[in-house]
């Protein structure tokens, strides 16, 4: 569950999402002029970056695994029988290698 | 394929800085704090670890609440539900600037442009149907309220650091003391009588480390998660808690425990949580709160907050399939947090919290590690006013930092309270800081004590061998978030945790590794997490009894003769944890003379047994607030 390149090549180089991300996930590489998703690992999956993204370069991965531990949890049929949805730049596991550099 | 992560990358700040005021944070109480400084006259810098408008917990309310006495709203009913339902810990004191204070703040804030209504995203073309999240930020852009924090700064001529950590407080060596007005505040001020001399800071992506000498500074920092888990923390990570522990000075609230949930069908994503919310207009709220309703209002908070959690957790909870919304457009309004004379007063614009549908959230745990919503941070004193803490020229703003406790126990205020709420207190901080700052002079800080902090931070990169940051926030995640560390604590896994913690405390910490600035970052972060997990179960050791959002199903019940009080922890001159309590004045603890369930106005799982009561057939002490018209 993280924020996720669409496509590199849609990068505009507006540095939103370093200008914006606040856990540094981004960095810039001044010689191509683009952005990198340089630590995905310390995505909170907030969306900011994905929201102001000029280029729609990023996206936002709904997958189930790689959630964290919640305090408790009861039967759940979620991952089984949720709601598929199709949305722009937002990736389930349903579309997930659909799509260039996912 | 990515590129490459730059090797070197250009720091834009210069090594040292000399000003009046340092904010320390800028969100809600950063940017109030600022502005006030500013207005006293002092030359402001602030500093934030993200970029202003978009970091820590700021970018998100979807609410704000507000006291109008002109549209007839009453400030003792408002009391009433906020001491019964915070359980006799809210401090009155606090509360009445806000009754004071917030319409002033509403207005400071409107005029800054944060607080604009605009069309909401079922309501405007088909964005809702579609789920076109950017298209609908895009076409409402010149709205969006994060861009007002840097127009807000500039408008004000208020410089600022963005992505830029601070880690540590630099203490005054000069001979002779600051004229401190509040030299009486908890703590021992880290035994030091002269005052803050400034701060020092790193820019995060390029390690550069920058010293910043200043007559007052300001910790905004928040609060903190050990990962969030759908609730946005941000890169809220006990910070400020760190460095005001480091200086001695006392930190309470630490036992009571954030009340958010995430959905069942995806916890831990914050976008999927809270995306319309964010996306849409800060919803107006006040004026729902009547003699009428005031008790049931309090044991719906109560219900809602605290009980439903904890049910869940001790009982278990039904089958989710991920289809469950959260759907307020049917719901009447005072239910949304407006007003209740919204329909009828064309005046009256809080309509309460009308955000278009988003994900329910059943589970919980969305912010693990964070307390409950102004109630933890540093102890400044039963006559605290403007967050002046033992050290001459430090002071605390806002949620997580400054343990202001309007709200107490628990929550029962409603939505929107704590934008407004931070805003003041970060206002009287500001303001505070820039009049110290006014009759102060520079305290001096030795070339040999920078270095030595210096050291410390970048410490991680010399290490051959160790442990990666992330694995152990991840560790520590997985120590406290179970109901029985987190919801329904008891003495014996209360204990268990802390064995865990300090055990990373004493051999985790120490060998963490970084190969990057980035990497120090996390280092210090986790060294942040790992003391505020410390105080939070050892303040829940503390607290024998259960109260609001801390419940120990051991002991199911209220224990006011022994906890009508705040807990305090200090560390003393040994390293050691000093730890005392703060009786509440009598007038925040309510009438003490009532019967056991008529003073309290929702009762803990086990609790009516253990008590002889019967409870009501709603099991909580009250309808849920607004249910009937």
């Amino acid at each position: 569950m993280s924020v996720i390149r669409l496509d590199l090549n849609k990068c505009i180089g507006c540095r939103n999402c370093v200008d914006i991300c606040p856990c540094d996930v981004f960095y810039f590489n001044e010689g191509a002029h683009k952005s990198v998703l340089a630590y995905p690992e310390n995505c909170q999956s907030c969306g900011q970056c994905y929201l102001n993204c000029r280029g729609r370069s990023l996206g936002m991965v709904n997958d189930m695994y790689g959630y964290p531990i919640t305090a408790f949890r009861g039967a759940s049929s979620a991952p089984m029988n949720r709601k598929i949805v199709t949305v722009p730049g937002v990736i389930t596991e349903f579309t997930r290698g659909k799509l260039p550099g996912v | 394929m990515e590129l490459e992560r730059p090797q070197n990358v250009a720091c834009p700040y210069d090594e040292q800085y000399v000003t009046d005021v340092v904010i320390v944070g800028c969100g809600f109480a950063g940017l109030n704090a600022a502005v006030s400084a500013r207005e006293a006259g002092a030359e402001v810098l602030v500093i934030d670890k993200g970029k202003p408008g978009y970091s820590g917990l700021s970018p998100w309310p979807s609410s704000f609440r507000w006291f109008d006495p002109e549209r007839g709203d009453d400030a003792d009913a408002f009391r009433q539900a906020m001491m019964q339902g915070g359980d006799y810990l809210s401090n009155l004191n606090w509360y009445n600037k806000w009754i004071k204070e917030s319409k002033g703040i509403y207005v400071r804030l409107t005029e800054w442009g944060i607080l604009a209504q605009y069309p909401k995203a079922s309501e405007a073309g088909d964005f809702y149907e579609r789920e076109d999240f950017v298209g609908y930020r895009e076409t409402f852009d010149k709205f969006d309220r994060r861009k007002k924090w840097i127009a807000v700064l500039n408008r004000y001529e208020i410089p600022y650091l963005e992505h830029t950590m601070v880690t540590d407080l630099l203490m005054g060596e000069n001979k002779e003391k600051n004229p401190d007005p509040d030299k009486d505040r908890p703590g021992d001020g880290n035994r030091l009588e002269s005052g803050i001399a400034g701060v020092l800071a790193v820019h995060t992506q390029s390690g550069k480390m920058i010293t910043v000498r200043a007559k007052a500074v300001v910790l905004a920092t928040g609060g903190g998660s050990f990962k969030p888990t759908g609730y946005p923390t941000g890169g809220n990570t006990f910070d400020g808690e760190f460095m005001a522990w480091q200086a001695g000075l006392p930190i309470t609230g630490k036992e009571f425990e954030d009340f958010h949930n995430t959905p069942a069908s995806a916890p831990g994503n914050v976008f999927l949580d809270n995306h319309w919310q964010y996306l849409e207009n800060i919803w107006l709220c006040g004026g729902d709160i009547t003699a009428e309703n005031a008790r049931t209002y309090a044991a719906g908070k109560g219900n809602a907050m605290v009980l439903d959690k904890v049910r869940k957790s001790v009982y278990g909870m039904p089958d989710a399939d991920g289809s469950e919304i959260q759907d307020v457009r049917n719901a009447f309004f005072t239910r949304r947090g407006g007003s209740a004379v919204y329909e009828t007063d064309p005046e009256e614009v809080r309509s309460g919290k009308m955000s278009t549908p988003v994900a329910a959230s059943l589970l919980a745990g969305a912010a693990t590690g964070m307390c409950c919503h102004l109630t933890s941070g540093v102890f400044c004193g039963l006559d605290d006013e403007d967050g002046a803490t033992a050290v001459p020229g430090l002071y605390v703003a806002g949620d997580g930092i400054h343990a202001t406790s309007p709200s107490g126990a628990a929550y029962p205020c409603g939505v929107g309270f704590t934008s407004c709420f931070t805003s003041i207190d970060g206002s009287h901080a500001g303001a505070a800081a820039g009049k110290y700052a006014e009759a102060a002079v520079l305290q001096a800080v030795s070339e040999e004590t920078v270095n030595e902090l210096k050291e410390a931070f970048l410490a991680p990169l010399k290490r051959e061998r160790g442990f990666d940051p992330n694995w152990a926030r991840d560790v520590l995640h997985a120590t406290m978030a179970p109901y029985w560390v987190s919801t329904a604590k008891t003495e014996a896994t209360l204990k268990a945790a802390l064995t865990q913690v300090e055990y990373m405390r004493d051999h985790v910490i120490p060998r963490l590794c970084a190969a990057s600035s980035h990497d120090l970052r996390l280092c210090a972060e986790m060294r942040h997490k790992i003391l505020s997990a410390e105080l939070k179960l050892r303040a829940g050791l503390m607290r024998e009894e259960s109260r609001g959002t801390h419940y120990r199903s051991d002991i199911p019940y209220r224990v006011d003769e022994d906890y009508l009080c705040y807990i305090l922890q200090e560390k003393t001159a040994d390293g050691s944890i000093m730890a005392d309590k703060v009786p509440v004045p009598d007038a925040f603890a309510g009438d003490i003379t009532l019967p056991y369930d008529k003073r309290y106005v929702y009762y803990f799982p086990g609790e009516p047994e253990a008590k002889g009561f019967t409870p009501p057939p709603s099991g909580f002490g009250g309808k849920r607030q607004g249910d009937a018209k």
